[in-house]
């Protein structure tokens, strides 16, 4: 069981603080900012996400740039705090809409009285958003979503395309709408974040998927919900070794290394048909999680060459092809390229036509930064279309020599990206099907698919 | 309600204090509800609104469940300081635990239980009992931890009351969540309580387990914690239980998975079958990588129990290497473990691969990861013997690129390649000398000048490359100077010629003459003298074959390795260490401090009555002084301070002219081995006996004692005191005795400190102790001091500073002593034993028929005893003479060496 509860600002003020216990010293939280600020142990300069000062266990996670942070004395399960710990962020979420230091301050009566139900002299009693409303009496006051860092991925929805409404991430699930009614909808996001490492010379080294399907309720009367999802998904590459797996491609199947579901899904006929059956608890949660190592294409393939030109001279060609539908746009696409560290200056050369591209030389770090942000075709759209294909040339100069390694002293380029309304696994949620009320029922579904770089790799 | 918490932070001009207490006795039902949010809002931030207990009090009896809950809040924090007015809410509170809404019963309960003052928990016991068998479930798992709370408030109090029978038949409970609070609570009392009252046997097991299946997550891993001190009776329950928990292993919760990976391990060392063993192995690994998709904090969890896992059971993901290669956006503490991992997994078919992603790595950005990176190489190299070659030519590229950290990292683990591979890889060493200049960290620098020093007879310029160093030789940090003493030596004896001859006068002056390092002064004079008196016998000993180096990327301990792997998913399993090397909880009773408290560093408010009432706690709350934290995880932390002194003018402190706490009973801990002489008779002790004596456990000094009750009246409320004494020995911490029934004995180890309580006058070894009990008269007894116990673990030395000790101290301080009842009939058993005893072996040497033995030891502050037995093995007869500085000690010291040749 943990001690204490607390939420730390990034100056370090206590936002809220909860002893559960009894047993540590209140001044934990001060030592814990003070250890995390100046960490500096093992080599290392970052501290580890639990360690032990004098006796006392912290666990801290990072989220929206608040620190939530617990404490025990006791040998507990690190993963269950650190579990916890995301889940307590995401139980104010569900309730404030919006979860900051200001939402938190505002809300601080809500917040307490929701930190004692879900935790009991350091036991968690429950997580789950559906069953705090039965004890939970504060209303939250909601504030302004507008120019906010969101919390978890499908927060990309706010910026996305127009289609989808903006507000829904925000919402809390328990205020009332200011319309005085509530819009009966639901939400199901299939989000997969790639990893992919490639060899100088372009070849796949490791490729992964890791997916989530989202899902956050806003219905009312806590209908079934039946996801259907590929019928020829498989799961478990049955023994076979990751050196052996491509055997498998082109057929078309999808086949997941693992996966594991939310506890309110009932898996009953999910062999038969791949249906997940559930009635969804109100707040946002994980329907299932999966992970795939199948070979997949890769929305973008990078190209990425640096070479002497001259003494102290050098010049990085870098190329990127958007190889899915044209039909498909992605957004916010950043490149970036650690260079040697005695590159003095960097000028760039974009190809004739370009618009909405930036390139950066950072100084500090040595790093090349070039920024795909919306914009790129004249008129034609204002985001990069699939199919395209973009260059950007940059000269170097050296403050000395080089040693004649320069590639490996540069590099690796790295891409961050989103794609919305795309996914590489072509994992599909064929149909959600709502078991109706009446003939009238038919409340607003939300199927959104979107795609996001977790570590995206070219090496040199 | 309307606008915005934050609005109870402003404050008026009219002063905060007088206008709450106005709003809270207002007769509008939301004037005063806004007044206590503000009291509460006040409280947040550390103001002090305690004067308005009573008027916050008077709106507790509401039906507004809002309002009361904040009301209850406010309660819970200042009871402690009021609490004459707390026993004003008790009447509320009980009426409450009856109220016909379950919230409100629920509420009331929790409340009390949470209020730690011993009047109101009185009166919590007979609501508790009703809660208990409450009809509302969610009334009962809420009184289910009540039972804990009261156990920790005052475990005599539940035991009595029958709530651990009424906890027990919870287990059977129809709702999952009243079972999952009830399997927590008995688990936690159980965990501080040493009677078996939490016991799973193979009835409660299979209730547990079909309960499992409609637990929530965090009720899972309670009884998933739980069951895993369970031990199966054969290989068939355990492949059943196996086959119910496998089922977890796709939980989306990653808490789950691991408390569910913990049990399945636990159960597989019982399951025979190679297949099942197989298969469930193979089940376990997608899992187990899956958590590596999980937020960073959970990888890494993940990463050090996989570290663990690996180590036991290879095969479970030797083909899942890759996804151990890092990314780059991982946060380093996740790279650093992949890489660990990455080294275990590593093996002749997929070394290419690893090799291509450690030479990628070593050219990233983050010095630290790179260093780690470059250091695997050379891991791999030691560990795989035919991937030696291809890890070298790798090592070799990335000198080349002349990053200097990597350099200096190459050299220092190519230094190790050498030891593992004699003679076989030599032919790089002149790429490795182009690099010589560029080193300026001592330990690559040490690891360069061991290869030229090593391999000086094919190094054609060796002279010319070590001398290049010698200039800077006084301005050099230790280790540097020490293997250029070394390396000049083997220069020498190698080439005996003109050039390494005049080096070594000037090393040789450097490191004696010049020198106030006393290691590298001694490690010179050795080396001067063998050379001088016999170069043939310098070259045996400077020139010998050294011991090959193995791998040592399987580092831990087969017995740490197994209490690790039985703590798995827990802190125990991240940090690598057993978890008492970092549990400190020392279970305080009524005692425990209350955070404003000690904000305010009120320490004097340990009242008189807890101590007197002999239900006892100690003098200090365990939560905060030094005591816990010199158990902080390390090795052989010893306790800085005792208790701080609490004024307990009735106590037997007076009566034998002490001036140090009292350090009262608390509960008893574990026992110490062989049978302890009895101090106290039962004659003497109106039935009460006590033995005791000293004994040194992980370099800490404890008390070993063991009472035994033959009285006819329990026994209660032990405490402990020692005189002065020469070593100032006092303890540590509380005395930890429970009650002791009629015919009941109980032992303990009390923890010690030195210098503490010192006497004046020439040394002795008397020990002077003082117990005393609620029941008895103060009883005195005395014990004897063995020297040894105070023989800390730092006591080695080297031969060569042995001697110079020796050397220096005058004649004067040598003592000797004659034991002619002494018997050494085994050397290998009396040399163990007195290494046990942290007095180490340094030499023997044959003198006509007689054995002389040297051993080193050394008391706390460095004192050091250089010790000299002389016998004919297996005659009786014993000399033994000491050298020390401090030849007072002597005759303690013989007492104490003639004890342990006696035993």
């Amino acid at each position: 069981m943990i001690s204490q509860f607390f939420v730390l600002s990034q100056r370090g003020d206590n936002i809220v603080f909860r002893d559960y216990r009894g047993e540590v010293q209140r001044a934990t939280a001060e030592i814990f900012f003070r250890k995390v600020k100046f960490w500096k142990e093992d080599g290392q300069e970052e501290a580890p996400p639990v360690f032990n000062v004098d006796g006392v266990n912290y666990f801290h996670v990072k989220v929206v740039g608040l620190m939530f942070v617990a404490t025990t004395r006791v040998n507990l399960s690190p993963s269950f705090v650190f579990e916890l710990l995301q889940r307590i962020a995401r139980v104010i979420k569900d309730y404030l809409g919006v979860l900051n230091e200001d939402s938190l301050r505002r809300n601080f009566v809500l917040v307490y009285e929701l930190l004692d139900e879900v935790i009991d002299f350091g036991y968690v009693q429950t997580t789950s958003t559906e069953v705090l409303k039965s004890y939970v009496f504060n209303e939250p006051i909601v504030v302004d979503a507008a120019h906010l860092s969101p919390l978890g991925p499908a927060a990309l929805f706010m910026q996305g395309t127009k289609r989808i409404p903006g507000t829904a991430v925000t919402k809390s699930v328990v205020a009332n709408d200011p319309t005085g009614r509530r819009r009966e909808e639901i939400f199901v996001d299939i989000i997969e974040k790639i990893s992919i490492t490639f060899s100088s010379s372009g070849y796949i080294l490791t490729s992964e998927i890791d997916g989530t399907i989202q899902m956050k309720s806003y219905l009312t009367g806590n209908p079934e919900i039946r996801l259907a999802l590929n019928d020829d998904l498989s799961i478990g590459r049955g023994g076979q070794s990751v050196y052996d797996y491509r055997s498998s491609i082109g057929s078309g199947v999808v086949i997941l290394d693992d996966c594991n579901f939310h506890e309110s899904v009932r898996l009953d006929s999910f062999e038969a048909d791949k249906t997940l059956a559930l009635v969804p608890p109100d707040g946002e949660f994980p329907v299932m999680n999966y992970r795939m190592t199948q070979e997949f294409k890769p929305p973008f393939r990078i190209n990425a060459l640096i070479e002497e030109a001259g003494i102290l001279k050098a010049e990085v060609i870098l190329k990127v092809y958007a190889e899915f539908p044209s039909s498909i746009t992605a957004n916010t696409i950043s490149l970036q390229m650690p260079l040697p560290k005695y590159t003095m200056r960097a000028s760039f050369e974009l190809e004739p036509g370009a618009v909405g591209q930036t390139t950066d030389f950072k100084e500090a770090n040595k790093r090349l930064e070039w920024n795909l942000k919306k914009a790129i075709i004249s008129y034609h759209g204002f985001y990069i279309v699939g199919g395209c294909e973009h260059t950007l040339r940059a000269r170097l100069t050296f403050s000395q020599e080089t040693h004649g390694n320069i590639t490996k002293e540069s590099g690796p380029v790295s891409l961050t990206f989103t794609i919305p309304m795309y996914n590489a696994s072509k994992l599909q949620v064929k149909y959600l099907q709502i078991t109706k009320k009446s003939g009238s029922y038919n409340p607003y579904r939300w199927v959104r698919y979107v795609t996001l770089s977790n570590s995206y790799v070219a090496r040199l | 309600m309307s606008g915005h918490d934050s609005k109870y932070f402003s404050t008026t001009k009219k002063g905060e204090i007088p206008e709450l207490k106005e709003e809270l006795n207002s007769q509008y039902k939301d004037k005063r509800k806004d007044a206590v949010k503000k009291v509460i809002a006040a409280m947040t931030v550390g103001k002090d609104v305690s004067s308005l207990f009573t008027d916050v009090v008077n709106c507790m009896q509401t039906e507004n469940l809002e309002l009361k809950k904040l009301v209850y809040l406010y309660l819970i924090n200042y009871a402690k300081s009021q609490p004459d007015l707390a026993i004003l809410a008790v009447n509320t509170f009980v009426k409450d635990s009856q109220d016909p809404n379950p919230l409100i019963r629920a509420l009331a309960v929790r409340t009390m239980g949470c209020i730690r003052v011993d009047k109101i928990t009185e009166y919590l016991c007979d609501p508790l009992q009703r809660c208990l068998k409450d009809d509302d479930p969610y009334v009962r798992k809420t009184a289910a931890i009540c039972v804990a709370k009261l156990y920790d408030i005052n475990a005599e109090l539940v035991e009595d009351r029958g709530f651990l029978e009424s906890l027990k038949d919870l287990i059977s409970d129809n709702n999952p969540m009243v079972v999952a609070n009830a399997v927590a609570a008995l688990a936690e009392i159980q965990e501080n309580s040493n009677r078996p009252i939490f016991e799973i046997t193979s009835h409660t097991l299979s209730k547990l387990l079909t309960a499992l299946n409609e637990c929530t997550e965090w009720g899972q891993v309670f009884i998933l914690d739980a069951l895993s001190r369970y031990k199966a009776a054969d290989a068939r329950e355990a492949e059943n239980i196996v086959e119910r928990v496998t089922p977890r292993l796709q939980h989306a919760n990653c808490a789950v998975v691991l408390s569910a990976v913990k049990m399945i391990l636990q159960q597989m060392e019982l399951i025979t079958s190679t297949d099942v063993v197989r298969n469930l192995c193979k089940k376990m690994a997608p899992p187990l990588v899956t958590l590596l998709s999980a937020e960073p904090e959970i990888q890494y969890v993940a990463l050090r129990n996989i570290n663990l896992i690996v180590q036991r059971r290879p095969t479970i993901l030797a083909h899942e290497i890759k996804v151990f290669f890092c990314k780059y956006n991982d946060p380093i503490y996740v790279k650093m473990e992949k890489l660990e991992i990455m080294i275990k997994l590593a093996s002749d078919r997929n070394i290419d691969q690893v090799l291509l992603e450690f030479k990628e790595y070593a050219t990233e950005v983050d010095v630290d990861f790179v260093r780690k990176a470059v250091r695997a190489i050379g891991r791999c190299a030691i560990k795989l013997e035919r991937a030696a070659e291809r890890c070298i030519s790798v090592l070799l590229e990335l000198i080349k690129i002349k990053v200097n950290y990597v350099v200096q990292e190459a050299i220092i683990v190519i230094k190790d390649i050498f030891r593992r591979y004699p003679n076989t890889y030599e032919s790089i060493i002149a790429t490795l000398c182009e690099s010589l200049d560029t080193l300026d960290e001592p330990e690559a620098k040490a690891s360069m000048i061991w290869i030229i020093g090593e391999y000086a007879e094919r190094i054609d310029n060796a002279d010319e490359l070590l001398e290049s160093f010698l200039e800077s030789f006084p301005e050099e940090p230790a280790q540097v100077q020490l293997q250029l003493l070394t390396a000049t030596v083997k220069l020498f004896l190698k080439k005996p010629t003109e050039g390494p001859q005049q080096m070594i006068q000037v090393v040789l002056n450097n490191a004696t003459v010049e020198t106030d390092n006393p290691d590298l002064r001694d490690r010179a004079y050795i080396y001067w003298r063998l050379l001088s008196t016999d170069p043939e016998a310098a070259k045996d000993v400077v020139l010998a074959e050294k011991p090959v180096i193995s791998d040592d990327s399987n580092q831990l301990e087969p017995t740490l390795l197994d209490e690790l792997l039985a703590n798995i998913a827990t802190l125990s399993s991240v940090y690598h260490k057993p978890p008492e090397a970092f549990i400190t909880r020392v279970k305080t009773t009524t005692q425990r401090t209350e955070d404003e408290e000690y904000a305010e560093g009120s320490e004097t408010g340990y009242s008189e009555s807890h101590v007197a009432d002999g239900a006892a706690s100690p003098p200090t709350s365990s939560d905060n002084v030094p005591y816990a934290a010199a158990r902080q995880p390390g090795p052989a932390a010893t306790p800085t301070q005792p208790a701080p002194a609490a004024p307990v003018p009735d106590l037997l402190g007076d009566l034998i002219g002490l001036d140090n706490a009292i350090v009262p009973v608390d509960q008893p801990s574990t026992p110490a081995g062989p049978p302890l002489p009895v101090l106290l008779p039962a004659s003497t002790g109106q039935g009460l006996q006590i033995s005791a004596h000293l004994t040194r456990r992980d370099g800490q000094i404890f008390y070993s004692l063991l009472f035994e009750n033959n009285s006819q009246i329990p026994l209660d409320g032990f405490m402990i005191q020692f005189n002065k004494n020469t070593f100032g020995l006092a303890a540590a911490g509380p005395l930890q005795v429970p009650q002791l029934q009629p015919g009941s004995s109980a032992t303990t180890l009390l923890p010690m400190v030195v210098f503490q309580n010192l006497s004046q006058g020439p040394p002795s070894s008397l020990l002077q102790v003082a117990v005393k009990n609620n029941q008895q008269p103060v009883w005195y007894f005395n014990d004897k001091i063995s020297l040894h116990v105070f023989f800390t673990e730092e006591g080695r030395m080297e031969r060569a500073s042995f001697l110079e000790t020796w050397r220096s101290l005058p004649d004067s301080n040598e003592v000797s002593r004659d034991f002619p009842n002494a018997v050494i009939s085994s050397v290998e058993a009396t040399l163990d034993q007195l290494a046990a005893s942290n007095m180490f072996f340094i030499a023997r040497r044959k003198h006509a028929n007689q054995d002389v033995f040297y051993f080193s030891a050394k008391l706390p502050k460095g004192t050091p005893f250089l010790i000299e037995l002389t016998t004919v093995v297996g005659n009786p007869g014993v000399k033994s003479a000491i050298k020390t500085p401090n030849p007072e000690m002597a005759p303690l010291f013989f007492e104490s060496i003639e004890a342990l040749l006696r035993v």
